[in-house]
């Protein structure tokens, strides 16, 4: 009899030490001159810290799961030395959050994330910072909707929006990066998701080097000096972005340098000075893209192996392909791309050219060797010398053709530009004017 | 106006003129500066290094690797009066030529393209950067020869 007391006690006893009392997650809440890094302190696992407007200056680490949120207003400043935020804890939330002012040292961020997993970021302004969030071996993090910018400098002293190194499998959906060096910079990181993202006034828009399984879309890049520069990396896809206005004297829209297994499917490449570069490329396809309007649409340089091009319209380019290279098709024997600037006709009428359009001229060859004589660019004698190379095919440049060019523009959907509008809105309008200028008519006549 | 085209045309002779005879590094300037092998601009300034040939021609690149790369290809070049190579001392930015330069690799330093090579002005240099990271070697100019480059693999 005695026994069962005590065993009760001292299984109470051991459920105390086992299971800490703390049983709900608390609600904390920061004011301001109170310090954050002291309420995460205090905080339990699985506390949300709620931050009231203010600006908080400290540096803060954050090594257990907490979410720490901010009411609209709430500022850290980070006082311009080292990381604003640490995060080395898994399934930290950090949301609507003014974050600003990091340090200039070499890995010093807004949001620094190191060695935790499920992280969320979400909806945060992280301003004036050298890094924007700097990820470093850790996986499934969640980066959404925030707006990312560093400081006043040339991009080479800034750092970058977004730097994945090592681990992976994160979604970076919804994010706006300005003013940074590389939008998102993939260094040796694995299957990620990069999705709605807006980069602009960088030096790359994305920048991957040795990273593998990354898929791009619907991201819109412009006014970098490059949209995609795509290094060392395999199995990359870039589909339906839009990646328009590099300008830059050595801007390209996509560049991949010995890059494996790229996709390009259905981007808008509009306005760059390069359109799309490959040189060392190997198994990229590349279909359904609008190439349009570049100084240079498409070139080739170095070695490039077993690309395929079928669909893609190149329309209004200065010079439509630049090639200094070895041979290669560009069509994948059933169907070719559309240029513009095709000169041949359908007569069996299957939409398919009867001639083969071939890109590149020699010189295009001697530019590479001698860059200086762009000089004599459109000029009579080397228009006079492309025309009989055309007629003399065998002078020598690389052989470099679509057998199948498409006749008319090939029909390239994008998910949102499928919906169509009601014709009946302008059939409506146009009745309307029609009437409105008969009676015109008629009436006019009459008063006459 | 003929006498102003004369004096513009000196002022460009005199310019070109005085081209880099002495085979001195040229400046990295950030802005325009790609790298001759990857086309990667050059924007971390203390990691370009630079090939300067006897007859003036510049080849700058943003990482080591690239430098060594262009020169297994341009053979050529290999010997000192054909062209000089320059790395930087990455803490000062000072130029310093390649043999006399002492380096720290570890594949996990962060360089450019990710060779993992470091380049230092002195000896000293290269040990402390060894030593604040807690990893790697230092290499002299011999020891960097026999160097197996991630490129080259």
């Amino acid at each position: 009899m005695l026994k069962q007391p005590l065993m009760m006690t001292f299984y109470i006893v051991l459920l105390m030490v086992l299971a800490p009392v703390h049983t709900s997650a608390e609600e904390l809440k920061v004011g301001e001159g109170q310090s954050i890094q002291a309420a995460i302190n205090m905080a339990e696992k699985g506390d949300t810290i709620i931050i009231s407007p203010g600006v908080y200056k400290e540096n803060i680490e954050i090594n257990k799961e907490v979410k720490l949120i901010g009411e609209d207003g709430s500022v850290i400043d980070g006082s311009g030395k080292g990381n604003v935020i640490t995060v080395t804890a898994s399934n930290v939330t950090i949301e609507s959050l003014t974050i600003q002012h990091s340090g200039d040292g070499q890995e010093n961020s807004g949001i620094y994330i190191k060695k935790a997993n499920a992280v969320v970021l979400k909806s945060n302004q992280i301003n004036n910072v050298h890094f924007g969030i700097f990820i470093a071996n850790s996986s499934k993090n969640q980066i959404l909707q925030n707006t990312i910018t560093s400081y006043e400098a040339h991009f080479s002293k800034r750092g970058n929006g977004i730097h994945l190194f090592k681990g992976g499998e994160h979604l970076v959906e919804g994010n706006e990066i300005a003013d940074v060096q590389d939008g998102i910079y993939f260094d040796f990181t694995k299957s990620n998701y990069i999705t709605d993202n807006h980069i602009f006034q960088s030096r790359y828009g994305m920048h991957f080097m040795y990273s593998d399984e990354i898929e791009a879309r619907k991201n819109r890049l412009d006014h970098n000096v490059t949209g995609f520069m795509v290094m060392d990396s395999a199995r990359i896809s870039l589909i339906e972005n839009k990646v328009n206005d590099h300008f830059h004297f050595r801007g390209y829209g996509i560049l991949t340098y010995e890059a494996k297994n790229v996709l390009v499917e259905r981007n808008e490449i509009l306005r760059n000075s390069t359109g799309l570069s490959l040189e060392y490329a190997v198994d990229t396809k590349i279909n359904g893209n609008l190439i349009a309007a570049n100084q240079i649409g498409l070139e080739f340089m170095g070695k490039n192996e077993k690309n395929t091009f079928t669909e893609n319209n190149f329309i209004g380019n200065v010079v439509q392909t630049k090639i200094s290279g070895n041979a290669m098709r560009l069509d994948d024997g059933e169907k070719g791309n559309y240029w513009d600037d095709y000169g041949s006709f359908d007569l069996s009428g299957d939409g398919i050219g009867e001639e083969a359009y071939k890109a590149g001229s020699l010189y295009d060859r001697l530019l590479r060797k001698q860059p200086y004589w762009q000089f004599f660019f459109e000029s009579p004698s080397i228009k006079l010398w492309t025309k009989a190379e055309s007629l003399f095919p065998s002078f020598g440049s690389a052989n470099v053709y679509d057998a199948r060019p498409l006749v008319e523009p090939a029909v390239i959907l994008q998910e949102d530009s499928q919906q169509r509008k009601s014709p009946f809105i302008p059939l409506a309008a146009g009745a309307f004017f029609i009437v409105i200028s008969l009676f015109v008519i008629v009436k006019g006549r009459k008063m006459s | 106006m003929i006498k102003k085209l004369g004096i513009v045309l000196l002022l460009l002779a005199s310019l070109t003129g005085c081209q880099n005879s002495s085979m001195e590094p040229e400046e990295i300037n950030p802005e325009i500066d790609v790298c001759e092998v990857c086309n990667m601009g050059i924007a971390h300034e203390h990691f370009a290094t630079e090939v300067v040939t006897a007859d003036g021609e510049v080849y700058k690149f943003d990482d080591i690797g690239c430098m060594e790369e262009f020169l297994e290809k341009e053979s050529e070049l290999e010997g000192k009066e054909e062209a000089k190579k320059y790395v930087r001392d990455v803490d000062s930015g000072e130029w310093v030529e390649l043999h006399k330069a002492y380096h720290a690799f570890h594949p996990d330093f962060w360089t450019p393209m990710a060779n993992g090579v470091v380049s230092f002005k002195d000896q000293e240099s290269a040990d402390r950067y060894v030593k604040e990271q807690g990893m790697g070697d230092v290499l002299d100019y011999e020891a960097l020869k026999k160097h197996e480059w991630s490129w080259g693999q």
